[in-house]
């Protein structure tokens, strides 16, 4: 590895977990030239490193999280859902307004996908009500894809239903999986060929077509390697700047700092 | 050498604060003076890290200067939040020691 390769991919680390590469990459540069080892004798691998930065520079970072200040975007209220005896969710309050990140949580078989799909229409609540302002992007847990279509021709099928041409849904979704780390979509073959990660990218990606104003995401990085999950937090936050309101369902904890608000569907646990 | 290198992980940034208490430097030359003052070779992926730790703290205050006819380099000096941290740390580590050395001495 070339010390050009090493600070490229020094920056490039940095860049995903949002951090600005230039002040990092101009000091190790310096001191590479000022020592003369080798970076990775010098540094550790680049991925290392970022991580050692980013850690460094924790609780500097409090700007991620902000207030939410724009107007309603999804406002479920009172939702309650029973699957024979047993009650799945009970009375469930969830808004989330533009512009803001919410963090769906709870233990397994808390109702987490079944709020999710509620508000996303494809189910109903034995009571309680759905407000929606704008259109909903939904993305599945898994099972989004079909597998005889290859990228293209889901990226064209999805954006038909939500109005766009061809030729915009095209480039919608090619540059939507160029920013999740999948630069080839435009040579994949049939989705039945693609691994799990890539099929559940594509499955990301088909949610955000057409430009919709919800995003619903139900854990929707499974399979994804960590360099894939930090990119898909900076599709989100991107998504969220340019005024989306996003819900993403998740277990993982360490994910909550970067969502603006958590609401925890575990029964008896805060609401 | 494994354990010397654990006790500079303790005290790394108490040295690099003493370091630039003999006056401000950029991150290359403060690994020297450690070096020089003994402590063995300081990895940039260790001294920066510690370096981007104390000014997030507020103990180091930082500016970028072009050098003479090298990069622009970023220069690190003590805060006076750094200084009076040095000094209150300096007489804790002073103690610390102590207690250790009477535990070192064999009776």
């Amino acid at each position: 590895m070339t010390v050009d390769d090493w600070l490229a991919a020094l920056a490039a680390e940095l860049r995903r977990r949002r951090v600005d590469p230039a002040g990092p990459v101009g000091e190790a540069a310096a001191h590479l030239r000022d020592s003369g080892r080798p970076p990775l004798l010098a540094f550790g691998p680049p991925v290392a490193y970022a991580a050692a930065i980013v850690d460094s520079l924790r609780g500097a970072t409090l700007e991620l999280r902000r207030p939410p200040s724009g107007e309603v975007r999804l406002r479920a209220t009172k939702i309650t859902k029973r699957y024979g005896r047993s009650t799945v969710l009970d009375g469930v309050d969830l808004s989330v307004r533009a512009g803001e990140v919410v963090a769906l949580i709870g233990a397994n078989g808390s109702g987490k996908s079944t709020m999710l799909r509620i508000c996303a229409g494809l189910l109903s609540p034995d009571s309680g009500r759905v407000e929606l302002s704008g259109t909903v992007g939904y993305c599945p847990q898994d099972g989004g894809t079909a597998d005889f279509l290859t990228a293209d021709e889901h990226f064209m099928l999805v954006g038909a239903g939500r109005g766009s041409s061809r030729a915009a849904a095209r480039a919608q979704g090619r540059a939507a999986a160029a920013a999740l780390d999948w630069p080839g979509a435009e040579r994949a073959g049939e989705a039945r060929h693609l691994s799990g990660g890539t099929r559940q990218k594509l499955n990301l990606v088909l949610g955000q077509l057409g430009d919709p104003d919800v995003l619903l995401l139900d854990e929707p990085y499974q399979g994804f390697d960590n360099g894939t999950y930090l990119d898909f937090w900076q599709q989100v936050w991107r998504l969220r700047d340019a005024g989306k309101a996003i819900v993403v369902v998740t277990h993982r904890l360490s994910e909550l700092e970067r969502a603006d608000t958590v609401l925890d569907l575990t029964p008896g646990g805060p609401r | 050498m494994e354990r010397r290198a654990q006790w500079l992980r303790g005290v790394l940034d108490l040295c690099v604060l003493g370091a630039l208490a003999r006056g401000e430097s950029y991150g290359y030359e403060i690994a020297q003076r450690l070096e020089h003052g003994g402590l063995g070779t300081i990895a940039g992926g260790t001294l920066y890290p510690a370096l981007l730790r104390l000014e997030r703290l507020g103990l180091l205050a930082t500016d970028w200067r072009a050098g003479s006819g090298g990069p622009p380099r970023k220069y690190y000096r003590l805060s006076d939040e750094g200084a009076a941290t040095l000094r209150s740390a300096g007489t804790d580590w002073a103690a610390f020691v102590g207690n250790v050395n009477t535990f070192l001495e064999v009776p």
